[in-house]
């Protein structure tokens, strides 16, 4: 007797048309917030088309110590130094420290206008990242800065080629040795505030072997159809020097590798990022290799790689001499990510499982990515340093 | 029942609408007021908070300031050194533009780099936006609010006075009206600065300054929702006066149509409809006409906020410093809120009707209403229910009491809501004893007995829109005493104050070089700087933590010394301990810390705590902070404050050419005419402020009284009907209709008399606790009482005004009945 | 149709409980009428209340078309009352604010069974074509007491109840309405219980009972 009224109501038309107003507005609006939603972007907009900048292209000379300054034709550039140390207990370390420079105007833009002399006005953003691992923790932080890339106006950050100098603020990547190619002895320096944690370091580098050139004379290809960038590395450094956490001090030595590269653009517009390793192996070997994702023929995997002996000479790996295959995930920072890896170089019997020592390295900046130590074991054992972006 | 018969039902029940549309109109008309004020207020209140939440989220708010001790402006230099040195700095330009059409506009330049977290680049989301707001042409942020005030759509560039533009347009909904943000090197342009004027840094960044530069902690900057919540809960306040005073209305107006529906909802019983159905239709009838009355309401709430706001956004300003737009922003709680009020309140006003109807006893068809007995338990019912809210009420005062000042203004004001409707509650009993005593006294004269026990008659319905009366009243009378006693002290304290005839704000950079040309001058007795720092007090005995305070110094000169609004000292000359080193405290402080005359307090100063005696108590009307008084020199020579003001004396009787001043100034210096100002215009403008701020709370309790006229009128009107079937066996047995009609008049009058004698008292008491509680909790210091034998005079005139007003209409009606309608109402009956 | 077995109810007064009715019994079938006489005052109404569920009894069972009223919740009662019960009062009763034909049609409508045939038919029986969009006001007394008939039967009930629905008017309209009343009544087929204190309003019933003290007796009009 009850239920005849519920049946009524439920079969009542004006129930039914009410309810389906209902769901049209909570659709309507579904829509509206979906809307909001810009498409997916490449990694940090670094596959934006360019037209105005200069494009990287094989047969083109490097000269140093020139070309370890910034060149502001091209839109992105960087200098990355990743080190892999031991304290005096034997704990391993991590450290990064990387400039980066974007450029904000083309080369040809003529609206810097009037106040073009005004130290305020900016053609360049500079961004800089430092990071600190302990086998349990993982320290960075962030810093910007506007600026012109002239080296002779001091700026908040900036490089200048001779003596070799980068900066940001007070974190500082400068030549020891006046004489000399500018990246023979570095000191790094930086200190940084993570949540409520200080961290700091303060380390030599001294180069044990010369520049390596990657690619074609120092000319990456990264993609099928041609794009690319400059890409040198100096990979054999010997440091030295102290690491403070929180007040405590530290002394730590091992090894690091620097990176340098730059470019217009360095990925198709579609393709989402990469993945890329630098390995100190035992033997005295180094080993550079990155997949861009989605950057071969057909949208397949773009693979290459440096393998460098412990003099500096430099094989280049092309795209089917190198097999990246990742074999192990972990979720960090609510994201999939290849923590473990199997490298693999037939032509120079080398199968290896790279893997992080800890998987929890997100670098949680504006432009997000993963950044780490690794461990290699396998065919060949060592260290060295993974990094993934656009995941 | 099917739905089709429920229609019926209700649509019967709707009916009696159709033959007395005056009671509908009644309803909805006091529905509509009530929700129109309260609206009105909310939409100011919720506008203004927006306003405020987008002020205190912006990042400039919340970081502390780093400048010059002596003000001077900063270089790029200063910032470059800090930031490679790993201070986490970030530069900013403050400034204020004038548009082409006159309006000024303030300015603020930012490096979104290098604010710290939460400030700038983090929402930068994509890069595209960082570009446009890094690179020329710029861009100018601005709220949405701002966009309407320069009538400019995003993308324009506004044009300068000076002829340049600004850069394009760009909305921004986080920013507060009335602020332009951009990037710090269009800003360094625009208002040709020649660096940043201050940097800022996160609080909990630590820092090791030299000693040239001061750092300003955040919370010394009183937030704005701070400051003005005083002001938005006297707004509040006004509204729910007008609020209860509606609500009267409609529970007169529905318990009328319950009444006279009693009948009608009997019969449906009767032929089957059933009790609970019946109450679920009565809501639904009372439902649907609160969503027409709350729309109205809130509608016309808004176009009332409209008109209100340029005068409440003007004080604002004025007052604390604080930018409203020109537009309202309504937020969609603001509508939510609204509607639940108002459907919330006619819920209230109509549950006892709706228990009622759910009580309905169906036998009693045909019988006469019992009103007598019912109506003499209700009064009980009152009197008792007033006893209790007037005990709640001294509760609340002596729990006020023991609160610290700047503390306890929702119960101060709760206290006052009860206190009005405990004597609200308190009148109908009143009316019937003295009505009873009045008619026992006159009992040997018919006419007479017969108006007392006629009035008796209708108090049931009248005593409602009495307590309506009683209320507005007491409201008037205590908010006008408060407000022209507060103008009296005001324009007193004023006079006090402005010691010097002119007033003189020099740029720091040229500050020097205008002091000493103004002193070498002819034509000028004396020069009176004052300058203004801040710092904090330590260890006292209120307050274990150091509490931020104000530094003000002042130059103690003769005209100086005799005028300076002293409320109490240690001796009867104070000023030559004031000038051997011991400190003034304003009236806040004093009450605020429980410092006395002759007790020490300890600043902290650059050099470390120091210990200051203090010679006096001064008032300091309009300052939301305790304020701690040295002379000039003592605070340039302890606490290294920047330049300030001067104040110039000028002869007496000799009248010096101001004009040649203003002249040479602006030549020698180029200081604007408009810099140098003169007691007089500053007098004025105070002046003006102060009406402005209270001719909104003058229009909302206007308004309040005209709702309270509204309450009276309809109720009268309907209870038309009635009241000629009572006076129909009157007039039958011989008393003219003259007589009749002055009879009416004269029992309403005399009502309203006596209602208005309750509420002078009660206007009193009201002023009394606005200027001794509710001040001191809103704003930290006491007004003296003042009683206004006029205004009482008022109250009283209006109230008679007000009824006799109300009953004319009725009167008119019941004069121009045909005297055969009397007797058909005689024989209905 | 109705049926009362041993009902008895008595009300509270200043000078103590006053007895009404006293287990009083009646049967009255389908169909079938019956005048209800006595002083006025002595509980006739009550009687009525109580047959037409407004009223409880204080012991006793009240059946009404076979179902007992007390077992029956308030709603079930009150759709009893608007499915088969037509009620005549002394005063009318009817709503001021409702035009004639709306006043007519009220409890039809209430319990769904409007038929507009019958109430067109209605109306024209009692008098009131002409006067369908008229208020209860602009009628006289006669004419609306036959409103008052003519909303009772418009929802065709089985059980009529009538209380003194003559006593408001003159001896005119007396037998007007009551010739009326009578001859719908026999039409229709309802029972009716008619209470009355007039021997010539009670003499056209079929049967005739008296109540006094609170006990029902046979009578003779």
């Amino acid at each position: 007797m009850r239920f005849t009224r519920l049946r009524r109501l439920v079969t009542s038309r004006r129930v039914w048309l009410t309810i389906g107003l209902l769901v049209m507005l909570a659709l309507v609006l579904l829509l509206q917030q979906r809307s909001d939603d810009s498409p997916p972007e490449s990694f940090a907009g670094l596959g934006e088309e360019t037209e105005t900048f200069a494009r990287a292209e094989p047969s083109h000379q490097l000269r140093f110590p020139d070309d370890h300054g910034p060149h502001p034709n091209y839109r992105i550039e960087w200098w990355y130094l990743t080190a892999n140390l031991h304290d005096t207990q034997g704990e391993p370390l991590g450290i990064q420290w990387t400039l980066f420079r974007q450029a904000l105007a083309s080369p040809n833009d003529e609206t810097a206008g009037d106040n073009g002399d005004s130290p305020w006005t900016t053609d360049q953003l500079w961004m800089a990242h430092a990071a600190l691992s302990t086998p349990d923790s993982h320290w960075l932080d962030e810093r910007f800065a506007r600026g012109k890339p002239a080296p002779d106006q001091q700026g908040q950050a900036g490089v200048e080629a001779q003596p070799f100098a980068a900066w940001l603020d007070n974190w500082q990547l400068r030549s020891r040795a006046p004489n000399g190619d500018g990246l023979d002895a570095l000191t790094v320096s930086a200190r940084g505030i993570d949540d409520d944690s200080t961290f700091g370091y303060r380390l030599d580098l001294t180069a044990e072997g010369p520049l390596v050139l990657h690619g074609d004379n120092g000319f990456s290809q990264k993609t099928a159809d041609g794009q690319g960038s400059f890409y040198y590395s100096q990979p054999f450094y010997r440091v030295e020097g102290q690491v403070e956490i929180d007040g405590e001090i530290r002394n730590v030595s091992g090894q690091a590798w620097l990176d340098r590269e730059w470019s217009s653009q360095i990925m198709g517009p579609t393709q989402q990022g990469w993945d890329w390793f630098s390995l100190h192996l035992n033997d005295g070997h180094k080993l550079m290799a990155f997949r861009m994702r989605g950057g071969g023929d057909d949208g397949e995997d773009y693979l290459s790689g440096s393998w460098i002996s412990p003099d500096g000479d430099v094989t280049d790996l092309a795209n089917d001499t190198i097999e990246l295959i990742p074999t192990e995930h972990s979720s960090v920072a609510k994201r999939e990510i290849p923590t473990q890896w199997q490298l693999r170089l037939p032509g120079q019997d080398l199968d290896v499982t790279v893997e992080a020592r800890n998987p929890e390295r997100w670098m949680d900046t504006v432009f997000p990515y993963w950044e780490g130590d690794v461990t290699v074991e396998g065919s060949h054992s060592g260290v060295g340093y993974l990094e993934m972006t656009g995941y | 029942m099917s739905l089709a018969a429920y229609r019926t039902a209700l649509l019967t029940l709707l009916s009696h609408y159709r033959r007395h549309p005056g009671q509908l109109v009644m309803l909805l008309v006091g529905l509509w007021v009530a929700s129109a004020l309260w609206s009105g207020v909310q939409a100011i209140n919720a506008s203004a908070r927006d306003s405020y939440a987008r002020a205190e989220a912006l990042f400039s708010q919340q970081l502390d300031r780093i400048e010059r001790r002596d003000g001077q402006p900063l270089r790029y230099e200063d910032f470059l050194t800090l930031r490679r040195d790993g201070a986490p700095v970030s530069p900013m330009v403050e400034g204020e533009v004038e548009l082409a059409d006159g309006t000024r506009l303030p300015v603020l330049g930012i490096d979104p780099l290098t604010l710290p977290e939460g400030g700038g680049l983090g929402a930068a989301q994509a890069s595209e936006t960082l570009l446009r707001f890094l690179r020329p042409p710029y861009r100018t942020r601005v709220a949405p609010e701002t966009l309407a005030t320069l009538s400019a759509e995003p993308g324009a560039t506004p044009t300068l006075a000076s002829g340049g533009t600004m850069p394009p347009l760009a909305t921004d909904r986080t920013l507060p009206p009335e602020l332009a943000v951009m990037d710090i090197a269009a800003a360094v342009v625009l208002l040709e600065a020649s660096g940043p004027s201050h940097l800022v840094i996160a609080p909990e960044a630590t820092l090791s300054l030299p000693d040239e530069w001061i750092r300003h902690s955040a919370d010394n900057l009183t937030a704005p929702g701070q400051l003005t919540d005083s002001f938005h809960l006297n707004l509040t306040a006004m509204g729910l006066l007008a609020l209860v005073v509606g609500l009267f209305i409609v529970h007169a107006a529905l318990s009328l149509t319950l009444e006279q529906r009693l009948g009608l909802m009997r019969t449906l019983r009767a032929l089957g409809l059933p009790g609970r159905p019946l109450v679920a239709l009565l809501a639904t009838e009372l439902l649907i006409l609160g969503l027409v009355g709350a729309m109205a309401g809130i509608a016309s709430g808004v176009w009332l906020a409209q008109w209100l706001l340029p005068d409440v956004a003007a004080s604002l300003q004025a007052l604390y410093g604080e930018r409203l737009g020109d537009e309202l922003s309504l937020p969609w709680y603001y509508w939510a809120g609204g509607l639940t009020v108002t459907l919330g309140g006619l819920l209230t006003a109509g549950a006892s009707s709706l228990w009622h109807a759910a009580r309905l006893d169906i036998l009693a068809m045909g019988r006469s209403q019992a009103w007598h007995g019912r109506f003499q338990r209700q009064l009980t019912g009152m009197a008792v229910a007033g006893g209790l809210l007037w005990l709640l009420a001294i509760g609340l005062g002596g729990w006020l009491h023991q609160l610290p000042p700047r503390a306890g203004l929702t119960l101060g004001f709760t206290m006052i809501a009860a206190a009005l409707l405990g004597s609200a509650l308190w009148l109908p009993p009143l009316l019937a004893s003295l009505l009873a005593v009045l008619a026992r006294t006159l009992r040997h004269r018919p006419l007479a007995q017969w108006a007392f026990a006629d009035v008796n008659l209708q108090l049931p319905r009248l005593s409602v829109a009495m307590m309506a009366l009683l209320i507005a009243l007491s409201a008037n009378l205590g908010v006008s005493s408060m407000v022209d006693g507060f103008r009296l002290t005001f324009l007193d304290w004023l006079d006090q104050r402005l010691v010097a005839d002119l007033y003189l704000r020099p740029p720091a950079d040229r500050y020097e070089a205008v002091a000493d040309w103004l002193r070498e001058r002819d034509g000028i007795d004396a020069l009176l700087p004052t300058r203004d720092s801040e710092t904090r007090l330590i260890d006292t005995p209120m307050q274990s933590t150091a509490q931020p305070v104000g530094l003000y110094g002042v130059t103690p000169h003769p005209r100086l010394r005799e005028r300076w609004p002293l409320l109490d000292a240690i001796s009867n000359d104070p000023w030559p301990a004031f000038q051997q080193g011991a400190v003034m405290i304003n009236e806040q402080l004093a009450l605020s810390s429980a410092l006395s005359p002759g007790e020490t307090l300890t600043l902290r100063t650059p050099q470390g705590p120091r210990a200051f005696q203090v010679a006096a108590v001064y008032a300091d009307y309009g300052n939301p902070r305790g304020e701690v008084m040295l002379t000039t020199e003592r605070l340039i020579e302890r606490f290294q404050a920047p330049p300030g003001s001067i104040g110039l004396v000028l002869p007496p009787g000799r009248a010096t050419d101001i004009s040649a001043l203003r002249d040479e100034l602006s030549q020698h210096f180029g200081i604007s005419r408009d810099s140098l100002i003169d007691q007089a215009t500053l007098k004025q403008q105070s002046r003006t402020i102060f009406e402005r701020t209270f001719a909104i709370t003058r229009a909302l309790n206007g308004l309040t009284l005209g709702v309270a006229g509204i309450a009276l009128l309809t109720s009268l009107l309907a209870q038309a009907p009635q009241r000629r079937r009572q006076l129909a066996p009157l007039w039958a047995q011989g008393v003219s209709r003259r007589r009749l009609t002055g009879i009416g008049l004269c029992q309403l009058g005399g009502t309203a008399l006596i209602t208005a004698c309750l509420a002078v008292p009660l206007g009193l008491a009201l002023a009394w606790s606005l200027v001794a509680k509710i001040n001191v909790a809103a704003f930290g210091w006491r007004l003296p009482l003042h009683v206004f034998p006029e205004h009482i005079a008022t109250t009283l005139v209006l109230a008679v005004a007000v009824t006799l007003l109300a009953a004319l209409l009725p009167a008119w009606r019941l004069w121009r009945l045909p005297p055969g309608h009397l007797l058909r109402e005689f024989d209905a009956s | 149709m109705l049926e009362l077995c041993d009902v008895s109810k008595s009300y509270a007064t200043p000078q103590g409980p006053l007895s009404v009715l006293a287990g009083i019994s009646l049967r009255l079938p389908a169909g079938d009428s019956l005048a209800l006489m006595g002083e006025s005052g002595c509980g006739k109404s009550t009687l009525l209340h109580l047959a037409a569920g407004l009223d409880v009894p204080d012991s006793g069972r009240v059946i009404l078309a076979g179902q007992a009223l007390d077992t029956l919740s308030e709603s079930r009662r009150s759709a009893l009352r608007r499915h088969r019960l037509g009620l005549v009062f002394q005063a009318f009763h009817l709503v001021p604010s409702l035009s004639v034909s709306d006043n007519l049609r009220l409890q039809a409508r209430l319990a769904d069974r409007e038929d507009s045939a019958w109430t067109d038919e209605l109306l024209g029986r009692l008098g009131l074509i002409g006067m369908r969009d008229r208020y209860p006001e602009q009628l006289s007394g006669g004419q609306q007491q036959r409103l008052a008939i003519g909303r009772a039967l418009a929802v065709r009930p089985d059980l009529l109840l009538a209380d003194e629905p003559t006593g408001n008017l003159d001896e005119r309209s007396a037998d007007e309405v009551l010739t009326l009343l009578l001859a719908l009544v026999a039409d229709s087929g309802c029972a009716l219980l008619m209470v009355t204190h007039s021997p010539r309003v009670a003499a056209p019933l079929n049967h005739c009972l008296r109540l006094s003290h609170g006990q029902l007796m046979e009578a003779t009009p």
